[in-house]
């Protein structure tokens, strides 16, 4: 008889859906008993979210002390768990927080850790992790030499499967911690403040290249953006000139998008940018080069001059949505 | 005005350092090869082979007794070569163990032609006798290199990939190992929160088998005083492989068109086109980077090239599936350094200059540079002897000395140099050299380093054909299909003067294959993560240094 663990992380007073994903997973191997464990302070409410999604038990450490997302008090709740219940197996979905105590659980444990893995399976009764490598193009399989076995699994690699009825006996852990795993604190938590949607979610992306001229004049893409209720994104070749955030480049080493909308001002079109936009519903594109490669997959092309069309273009969503 | 003019800020005592990672903290391996190449497989080949008959030696040299240091991906992802590979050192290296036929190789060359094309016609010349190819074999170099590291590994050697040698480690006048290349910074130095510190890893003996512009080799060079008679001097090869309709049933190598035969413009060069079996077809231009005219682009060439109508028919309904960039050391003989040994350290493959320009082969040279210096380091490991001895290495030297290695090189020592004079009187000098055997004209022709030639003004760039996305490109688009995914925000590798003047600036935007220079008002801009690491720059004024490991192309067919 097998004893799995995963661990699960919560945002406000929801469980997060990657590792419930894992949770039904681990239970769909149907060998030994699989439970989870929720860690926090006022989570205890939470715990019964798990059942459905096929965890036996839900150990609950419900403590003050376990109110920031801090990862050391955590690994100290799991490493006794792992003791006391003669656990074999820790799963963990990927996040920050998730990452940090699946590593400093290894460390404390001195167990090994397979990361990055986007699926599980028992083959010829041993539990093999796949993963990923050479940039996705293979996946090897992994093992672990040792118990406890621990894994963390890439973002999305499981959906949750809520089976009917099933429900989960909530038993309580003491939280005991240890002198080192309290020296950190947090001191703020704050929230990335960006005005609309992010540039993934966004319906509408009008993004800016070189042919802006400067960058003063993303002032145009951002008003632009602003009328649609859309988010701003930007080349490369912009990037590096320093003339906009990193976190807004969209191509091959930046963001993938797919707005339904996709206004490109003043881009070439180069295949590095292309392939970070190509899935997106609408493409118009606006430059004065009509040979640039732009036009060649542009659903609406406009061969002028940005400073003059983007203007007039933002005055006639203004009016439109206006009237 | 010429790009030494405004040499490079690059202090080659700044790549040496003495080991400073605590003694336990070392990567403590027995022979150190840096290179995942033909040259250092066949190394850490031939080492394995050796080290399995003398197992009281391979105890001797720990948990890791061969280990291979690749800056690139993967073994074979920065390989790139014609190839049309001569297979007499594979057959050496791999003896009663591999037949040919078991080798990743496109078949034997059956046919050949050379053709002297004009701007509508290609004249077939007879075949010079440097260039006949009768019982050598196409391959993609590549492919060659996985393979051969494939077979490496089998022989025990651990393949590091991924892992810049970035400093020489040099102790007591003794080379004790490499330093790797920091990974995880940001544009400024500054460590982002996946920064991890480089590591020393030390080693019994230390062989530089980096390929062309390899940078410890010149760090090496520098550092013991190696280099050769003659500077070296380099070509840029710019090469694209093709899926095509119908096959291609020989070997083919150009001359002329679009090269200009002037002496003045100084275009040495020409292209090759190959078959890669019935549905491929490789096909590269190859110019010397003596060349004078700011705007010259060996990648616009192979564009050019491609709507000559003799090329055209040959991929007619194809599509282009690879494309790649990568110099060639083409001072031939006198430019190889004056000794390929110093205490602890070896040299070999195209970064010793191994090169035999008038017959375009390396690759075989280079497996047989690797498996000697494995011979020699075997040696030198032997009980009684003390690898970093001064002199303990200096077999490799007299070994290659006796090698066909040595004897083909000495032969043409001076062709490369006559086409320097133009193409007409170049061709003719040659041809003296090949029927005397290199006898005639007697002596050692000189070179001038690639960076001394005066730039003329661009005169190149209007004849180039427009990118039509189909049989011509544009530089970013190839630059893609190398699989270059490099982090943008890593720190320049590229070593130059910003501000230079506009001419210089011209020479390197149009020079680079891979569109990472872009000459500006007062100088020049720079996108180093566009770079395949060609090293063209090195020869023209800058100095390319390797970027974090694991950065650059992404090369499987090339």
């Amino acid at each position: 008889m097998t004893s799995t663990l995963v661990f699960l992380e919560h945002h406000g007073d929801e469980i997060l859906k990657g590792p419930l994903g894992v949770l039904s997973k681990s239970a769909s191997l149907g060998d030994g008993e699989v439970n989870a464990v929720v860690t926090g302070s006022g989570v205890r409410a939470l715990a019964g979210q798990a059942g459905a999604f096929g965890a036996a038990r839900v150990y609950v450490a419900d403590d003050a002390a376990l109110e920031a997302p801090l990862s050391q008090p955590r690994v100290d709740v799991l490493a006794r768990l792992v003791r006391d219940k003669g656990i074999e197996t820790v799963l963990f979905a990927n996040s920050v927080l998730a990452a940090d105590v699946a590593a400093g659980l290894a460390a404390r444990l001195e167990a090994g850790l397979n990361w990055d893995l986007t699926d599980i399976a028992r083959e010829n009764g041993k539990l093999v992790g796949k993963r990923p490598a050479l940039q996705d193009s293979v996946y090897v399989d992994v093992g672990w030499k040792s118990e406890p076995r621990l894994a963390l699994f890439r973002s999305g690699s499981f959906d949750p499967v809520a089976s009917d009825g099933g429900s989960a006996q909530v038993e309580d852990v003491a939280v005991s911690l240890e002198d080192f795993s309290t020296a950190a604190r947090m001191v703020e938590r704050a929230h990335e403040e960006s005005e609309g949607p992010s540039i993934e979610d966004a319906d509408v992306v009008v993004a800016g290249g070189r042919g802006l001229g400067g960058p003063e004049n993303f002032t145009l893409v951002e008003e632009l953006a602003k009328a649609l209720g859309g988010a701003v994104g930007a080349t490369r070749a912009v990037v590096d000139a320093g003339w906009y955030p990193y976190s807004t480049q969209v191509g091959q080493t930046g963001k993938t998008v797919s707005p339904k909308l996709y206004i490109a001002c003043g881009i070439s079109g180069a295949i590095q940018h292309k392939v970070g936009m190509q899935a997106s519903g609408v493409v118009v594109a606006i430059n004065k080069d009509p040979n640039a490669p732009i036009f060649e997959f542009a659903d609406l092309g406009v061969v002028g001059d940005v400073h003059q069309v983007v203007p007039k273009l933002t005055e006639l969503v203004k009016q439109r949505k206006g009237g | 005005m010429k790009p030494a003019d405004f040499p490079p800020p690059f202090r080659a005592p700044e790549y040496v350092a003495v080991p400073s990672d605590p003694e336990g903290e070392r990567i403590e391996v027995g022979v150190l090869v840096v290179g995942a190449g033909p040259a250092g497989l066949a190394c850490a080949i031939r080492l394995g082979r050796l080290l399995a008959d003398a197992p009281e030696i391979r105890e001797r040299l720990g948990e890791v007794p061969v280990a291979v240091l690749e800056k690139g991906k993967a073994a074979g992802s920065h390989l790139l070569s014609g190839a049309v590979v001569n297979p007499r050192a594979l057959r050496r290296l791999f003896k009663g163990r591999k037949r040919i036929e078991e080798m990743p190789f496109f078949g034997p060359v059956a046919h050949e032609s050379v053709y002297m094309l004009t701007q509508r016609r290609a004249l077939r010349i007879p075949t010079p006798p440097t260039m006949q190819n009768d019982g050598n074999y196409v391959a993609s170099l590549s492919q060659l290199g996985r393979w051969l590291a494939s077979e490496a590994e089998a022989e025990g050697a651990m393949i590091l990939a991924e892992t810049a040698a970035e400093k020489l480690l040099v102790d007591g006048g003794r080379v004790r190992g490499v330093r790797t290349g920091d990974k995880g910074r940001g544009r400024h130095g500054e460590e982002l929160g996946n920064s991890e510190p480089g590591s020393d890893i030390v080693a019994r003996v230390t062989v530089l088998a980096e390929g062309t512009q390899g940078h410890l080799t010149g760090v090496a060079l520098d550092r013991f005083g190696l280099h050769g008679e003659n500077p070296q001097v380099w070509a840029l090869g710019v090469k694209e492989v093709w899926k095509v309709a119908k096959p291609l049933d020989r070997v083919i190598h150009t001359m002329g068109w679009p090269l200009r035969p002037q002496a003045r413009y100084r275009e040495f060069g020409g292209s090759f086109i190959y078959p890669m079996g019935d549905d491929m077809v490789t096909l590269g231009m190859v110019v010397g980077l003596d060349y004078r005219d700011a705007g010259l682009s060996v990648h616009d060439l192979l564009q050019q090239l491609k709507t000559h109508p003799f090329v055209r028919r040959i991929l007619e309904g194809g599509e282009r599936i690879a494309w790649g960039a990568k110099t060639i050391p083409e001072g031939g003989f006198l430019s190889v350094p004056r000794q390929l040994h110093a205490p602890g350290l070896l040299i070999c493959g195209d970064g010793a200059g191994l090169v035999n320009v008038p017959a375009l082969k390396g690759i075989h040279y280079a497996i047989e540079s690797g498996a000697l210096a494995a011979e020699a380091t075997f040696a030198a490991l032997r009980r009684g002897e003390t690898p970093w001895r001064p002199g303990a290495l200096a077999g490799y030297d007299e070994a290659l000395q006796q090698s066909f290695v040595w004897s083909d090189l000495q032969e043409v020592r001076n062709m490369r140099q006559a086409f320097g004079r133009g193409f007409w009187l170049g061709g003719a000098l040659a041809g003296m050299m090949t029927a005397s055997r290199g006898r005639f004209p007697p002596g050692n022709a000189r070179t001038e380093p690639d960076s001394e030639q005066q730039i003329l003004p661009a005169e190149r760039t209007s004849s180039y054909p427009a990118p039509d996305g189909r049989l011509t490109f544009d530089k970013l688009s190839s630059v893609f299909l190398s699989g270059n995914k490099t982090r943008d925000d890593q720190p320049n590798h590229i070593v130059l003067r910003r501000e230079v003047p506009r001419e210089l600036a011209m020479l390197w935007e149009n020079m680079c294959p891979a569109q990472v220079y872009e000459a500006v008002e007062h100088g020049v801009d720079v996108t180093p993560s566009n770079c395949v690491q060609c090293g063209a720059i090195t020869a023209k004024g800058g100095r390319l240094t390797p970027p974090e490991g694991g950065s650059g192309p992404e090369y499987t067919l090339t």
